[in-house]
């Protein structure tokens, strides 16, 4: 019986579709396959063992289902299974906290994170710490803490900014979203302004004017054009910088 | 005066032919609906990894879908054109011979332009109803294969009403135009126009 071309093309629709997503599967698990064997042969800091040739760039890597992925492993900190979950040496993470009162983000690069809470105007707080385990304990100025757990693909916790608790479940992100910060001195004092980008691409931004003090204060942070990095604060531009876990940009 | 009758002609046999019947749509609406809800499932249910599998020579994946939802948009405008054309629509152009199989071949690199897309999508980031404009997205995405199923499967019978056809591929471009505004439209005009 000859088949009509319209079902040979939804069976091609299908089978591609399959093929795709076989081939998401098998990344994704060959990605957290890869991590588990590294740090299971715990200590070993070779980015040898269960990887091919590194990604020719940050974000691109070629279509090859058959071939495990590429992982470019960090020679300082390897890879761990915590509690189950796959725990990546680098990962950016943003989102909402609960109840949308802010937003938050995190990002870890090997030995070290950086978080930043900030709700768009006067809550705002940047914090750093050490990684351990999948776990995260970080601290700011002005009693700003974090407390995390961090694993493939999501994080969750709580920060606590001018002594009001939030808790957040946020995923990972890839540029264009992510955390950005600038820092100028502008008239002798230091101008720090992070943004948030989500992944829906809206941001939140929040500056200090007087960023040494031992309790700055925060204002709205004028709105970051993404595509050149760059924002007006009256006269002066502000350029920010990524702060992005895969190219290791802001450590 | 006895009029006279002429035996009355003798009737015409037309070939009995089935009446148009909407009833044949039943079978491929079932189909669509079974590829809808299938989608919008495995989206909901399946935990959004946050990624997939990667293309080269773009700068993310936003990108990579965002330009093959626009490649997928404007096949879809050439399959209206034609479809306009082939019915006839468009003043001082007559359809030529060729003009099927562009409609066929326009329409079938629409629709395989999506399926890396829709893998994305619903692998990387599932079905969405945070904000309204994923929702919607979400909602046409489903529907949008449904409708195509649905529209595939109705060119395989005969006897369908005229209006079948018209009215599916009309669906089928209006859903695939609502899921490219409230995605590559969206993303160019929050990350601008990049590769």
């Amino acid at each position: 019986m000859r088949i009509p071309t319209p079902v040979i093309t939804l069976i091609a629709g299908v089978a591609l579709f399959a093929g795709l997503l076989a081939a998401s599967v098998h990344q994704v698990s060959g990605r957290k396959a890869a991590l588990a064997a590294v740090a299971a042969s715990a200590g070993t800091t070779t980015t040898a063992s269960a990887t091919v040739p590194p990604a020719a760039g940050p974000s691109a890597t070629t279509l090859s289902p058959p071939a495990p992925p590429a992982v470019t492993l960090s020679p300082s900190a390897p890879p761990t299974v915590s509690r189950g979950f796959v725990v990546p040496p680098h990962a950016n993470y943003v989102g909402k906290v609960q109840g949308n009162l802010g937003s938050v983000a995190v990002v870890v690069h090997d030995t070290f994170a950086i978080a930043y809470f900030c709700n768009g105007s006067t809550q705002e707080a940047w914090l750093k710490g050490t990684p351990h385990d999948g776990k995260l304990s970080m601290t700011g100025k002005n009693h700003a803490t974090l407390t995390a757990n961090y694993a493939l693909g999501h994080a969750r916790g709580t920060v606590v900014v001018d002594g009001i608790s939030h808790v957040f479940s946020i995923i990972a992100v890839h540029r264009p979203s992510g955390l950005f910060q600038s820092i100028a001195v502008v008239r002798g004092a230091t101008v720090k302004a992070g943004w948030i980008v989500l992944a829906d691409g809206t941001q939140v931004g929040s500056l200090e004017p007087d960023s040494a003090s031992a309790d700055p204060a925060a204002q709205t942070a004028p709105k970051l054009d993404l595509s050149t990095l760059t924002a007006q604060d009256g006269s002066t531009t502000l350029h920010a910088t990524p702060i992005d876990a895969e190219t290791g940009s802001g450590f | 005066m006895a009029a006279q009758f002429e035996p009355p002609a003798p009737t015409r046999l037309d070939p009995v032919q089935p009446a148009a019947s909407a009833g044949l749509l039943v079978v491929p609406a079932l189909a669509g609906c079974l590829v809808a809800l299938t989608l919008g499932i495995y989206g909901r249910l399946h935990s959004p990894t946050g990624v997939a599998v990667d293309i080269a020579g773009f700068s993310s994946p936003g990108t990579v879908k965002a330009w093959l939802a626009s490649a997928a948009v404007v096949f879809a405008l050439v399959q209206v054109g034609s479809s306009l054309v082939m019915y006839g629509k468009v003043p001082r152009i007559a359809a030529p011979s060729w003009i099927g199989s562009l409609h066929r071949w326009s329409g079938r690199i629409a629709f395989i332009l999506t399926v890396p897309v829709v893998v994305h999508c619903l692998y990387a980031l599932g079905f969405q109803a945070y904000d309204a404009r994923v929702l919607v997205h979400s909602i046409a995405g489903c529907l949008f294969f449904g409708t195509f199923t649905v529209k595939m499967l109705s060119l395989t019978r005969r006897g369908m009403p005229g209006w079948v056809l018209p009215v599916l591929g009309g669906a089928v471009f209006a859903l695939l135009v609502l899921l490219w505004f409230t995605s590559a439209f969206w993303f160019f005009s929050v990350f601008g126009v990049r590769r």
